[in-house]
């Protein structure tokens, strides 16, 4: 600040550079910046309706979850108190929401794990075996994906009708009296995440379907010849090439599940005895009540239990190859530098 | 990175500096005194009035609303439909937004709710409020100021194979149904053991056992009393006797009534229909009865109400298009438009009514059916006894605790008057 550091002879003095250096300077940015102004411009649609239709609800919803604001106050919004964290708190002493996050816990630990375990062993068979009715079968196991939810409902409430449904119709044949399923404190979720792995399979034996053709048949092969069975083969090969493509079905399968509302809304509306009572669907009705705060509130908790789950996916089925490569890329250069240095 | 915690600190700055404009102004507006409504002026409406209307009501009002054009040339009425689904919702957003019709169909147990965000118009001298059932005018009352009129009713009875004697008490309709029982019959009576809307079945006994919600002015709840634990541990008496089914499946209460399976149910007029659609000859064998009375006569009253919304710009034509639709021969009219029951009371003395085979029952029930607290946490608190009578009836819980536990629960959520 007071002196200038002497400059050591040869150095590029500070500030303005060698006199053909400006010129590359000055003509540089115009083409910089046309192409970022191009690169906005494409992408202003997009940012604009995210600003507006996400961006700014989520910040509303985030300031409405620290206030007290209910149905009431719809005509003024801006005369409500701040309350802070008083309505998470409020969240972790709620008995029903306690009820429905372990409802929403049992649905998404035995859901996830058994919908990826069908859909990978689908997309297995349809890959190895099936060749020839294989578009059939793709459309087949797609069909639940696009049908309307509300049509499904219908469907499984015949299925699973106590008297005159096909499961028991069919337990009977070996002699076991079904239970009445959507009515049953135990049997009601266990025929929700039934109907749920049903609707969800479609989408992951697609994406499975194709993560399977990314799997060399070179290495299969190899394989066999060494004398490896279909598990082994299955087990060492296809499961970790097939790592990133499980690895995100995972994902949007735990999001999709932590979410789980449409199930209980039309077959159960939560019962019987709130078992079928999920977060999404808890929160849903305080917003009905207009609790708007407080149901803001346990939406944030909703989203960082989304957040968890995927966190612990990555951790789980993350690419642990590439994460030992690029420590092991930061630590390298310096030995072999010194390595070529003393060489 | 750097950046990212900059734009969150001035997004949290905006927040904070948003609210500190906020808080409520007073402890409390549209409590405490009852508010005045403002006169009507004389003459014929004029102008154009907006309608919302839900389900067949929002589908067959612009066509009946052109005899009420034809008395106000200069009117122009304009309905809108929306369904009920998505009702409440529209309107919460309209009144959020600004943006309301001039008036509306409301769903009576909503009336406490919008009345409190101030958005509804209290009711004018236009309206003579004792016309209507009493139950049904009370549905309007809100802290003490009525907002709105009712526009029809609805109110629950027992359905009942003809050949079981109608009973008379609460004694009656146990006997009644051990008796369906006893000639055959899988289960004596239905009544909905919990979920969604089971309030509605449930509430008659207890205000015929002469519990109340809350007090006189809807301060405070009074559910924890001997009268509602009476009333609870009769409901759960026909679930531990074996009377009446905790788990019939969805839409096999009709067909197993009409095969004789169920000796009675409670339900409302819409019944009527079903039960005709799908057995007509059946019919024979059904017959309707008021409810039991306990200590007094009581039952359920439901419907829908019409509201005028404040922010209306042209409200004296939209009160008046109300008072033209609670005329007794208006509603006449809409009966036989739409098979909506009459919330006047003199409207039932219209022969297309009163011969009626079935419409009677329901007039006489309607004399002492009441409604439930118009407070603005109803639905809140119906949603709390809907789960605490799936415990009573499924789970087999103490009805005093159960009583309690309705108490608690309410005292949490408060009446938000």
């Amino acid at each position: 600040m007071t002196a200038q550091p002497a400059l050591r002879p040869g150095a590029p003095a500070p500030g303005r550079g060698t006199p053909d250096q400006p010129r590359r300077i000055r003509t540089r940015p115009p083409l910089y910046r046309r192409r970022t102004r191009a690169a906005w411009g494409f992408a202003l649609p997009f940012v604009l309706l995210f600003v507006t239709f996400t961006a700014g609800p989520v910040l509303m919803s985030l300031a409405m979850a620290v206030t007290d604001i209910r149905s009431r106050d719809l005509r003024n919004p801006f005369a409500v108190e701040f309350v802070g964290l008083e309505n998470f708190v409020a969240v972790a002493q709620d008995p029903m929401f306690r009820k429905a996050a372990a409802n929403t816990a049992y649905f998404v630990l035995v859901g996830v794990p058994l919908t990826l375990a069908v859909s990978l062993a689908v997309a297995v068979v349809l890959n190895a075996g099936i060749t020839r009715l294989k578009t059939f079968f793709r459309v087949g196991y797609y069909m639940p994906v696009v049908t309307s939810i509300v049509a499904v409902a219908v469907v499984w409430r015949f299925l699973l009708h106590p008297d005159q449904g096909l499961l028991n119709e069919v337990l009977g044949w070996f002699g076991i009296e079904g239970p009445n399923w959507l009515a049953s404190t135990t049997w009601a979720m266990p025929a929700m995440i039934a109907m749920a792995t049903w609707r969800s399979i479609g989408t992951l034996i697609i994406i499975f379907l194709a993560g399977l053709q990314g799997v060399p048949t070179s290495l299969h092969e190899a394989a066999a010849l060494d004398g490896a069975n279909a598990w082994q083969r299955f087990r060492f090969i296809t499961l970790p090439t097939m790592r990133p493509t499980l690895l995100f079905g995972a994902v949007i399968t735990g999001i999709g599940y932590v979410q789980f509302f449409e199930e209980p809304f039309v077959m159960t509306q939560g019962g019987p005895l709130n078992s079928t009572l999920s977060v999404a669907f808890h929160t849903y009705n305080q917003f009905g009540f207009g609790n708007y705060g407080y149901a803001a509130a346990m939406s944030y908790v909703l989203f960082l239990a989304v957040v968890v789950l995927t966190l612990i996916q990555f951790r789980l089925l993350g690419e642990r190859d590439t994460v030992r490569r690029r420590r092991w890329w930061h630590r390298r250069p310096a030995a072999v530098a010194s390595k070529e240095i003393g060489r | 990175m750097n950046r990212n915690v900059r734009v969150g600190a001035a997004a949290l700055a905006i927040t904070a500096l948003g609210l500190a404009g906020c808080g409520r102004g007073d402890a409390g507006d549209g409590e405490a005194a009852p508010e005045e409504a403002a006169a009507v002026e004389e003459g014929a409406a004029s102008g154009t009035i907006e309608v919302w209307a839900m389900g067949t009501e929002g589908e067959n009002l612009g066509a009946f609303t052109d005899a009420f054009a034809e008395e106000n040339p200069d009117v122009d009425v304009q309905v809108t439909a929306i369904p009920w689904d998505a009702a409440h919702d529209k309107i919460a957003t309209a009144i959020a937004g600004g943006q309301t019709p001039d008036v509306t169909m409301i769903g009576t147990t909503w009336m406490g709710e919008f009345a409190a965000t101030g958005a509804l118009d209290p009711t004018p001298d236009l309206i003579d409020g004792d016309a209507f059932f009493e139950g049904a005018w009370e549905s309007t009352n809100v802290g003490g100021t009525h907002y709105g009129v009712p526009w029809y009713v609805e109110t629950r009875v027992l359905y009942h194979r003809a050949d079981l004697e109608s009973p008379t008490d609460w004694a009656g309709l146990t006997a009644m149904a051990a008796d369906a029982q006893a000639a055959g019959a899988e289960w004596g009576v239905n009544l909905q053991p919990g979920q969604t809307g089971a309030w509605q079945t449930f509430m008659p006994f207890a205000w015929q056992a002469g519990a109340e919600m809350t007090n006189e002015d809807g301060t405070e709840f009074t559910i924890d009393s001997p009268e509602m634990v009476e009333a609870l541990a009769y409901y759960q008496s026909f679930f531990t006797d074996g009377l009446a089914p905790t788990d019939l499946p969805q839409g096999s209460l009709e067909p197993s009534f009409m095969a004789g399976d169920i000796g009675a149910f409670v339900s409302g007029p819409w019944h009527v229909g079903i039960l005709e659609e799908l057995d007509a000859a059946g019919m024979a064998d059904v017959a309707l009865s008021p409810l039991p009375a306990g200590e007094e006569q009581a039952s359920f009253i439901g419907g829908a109400n019409l509201a005028v919304f404040e922010d209306s710009d042209n409200r004296d034509a939209a009160w008046k298009l109300v008072e033209w639709l609670s005329r007794p021969e208006t509603q006449v009219a809409w009966y036989e438009t739409v098979n909506d029951l009459p919330s006047v009371a003199s409207a039932w003395e219209d022969p297309a009514i009163a011969d009626d085979e079935y419409l009677g029952v329901f007039g006489e029930q309607l004399e002492t059916a009441v409604a439930p607290p118009a407070i603005p946490t109803w639905e809140e608190v119906a949603s709390v006894i809907d789960t605490e009578l799936e415990r009573l009836a499924k789970a087999g819980a103490d009805p005093q605790e159960v009583a309690t536990t309705i108490q608690q629960q309410a005292e949490a959520i408060g009446t938000g008057l």
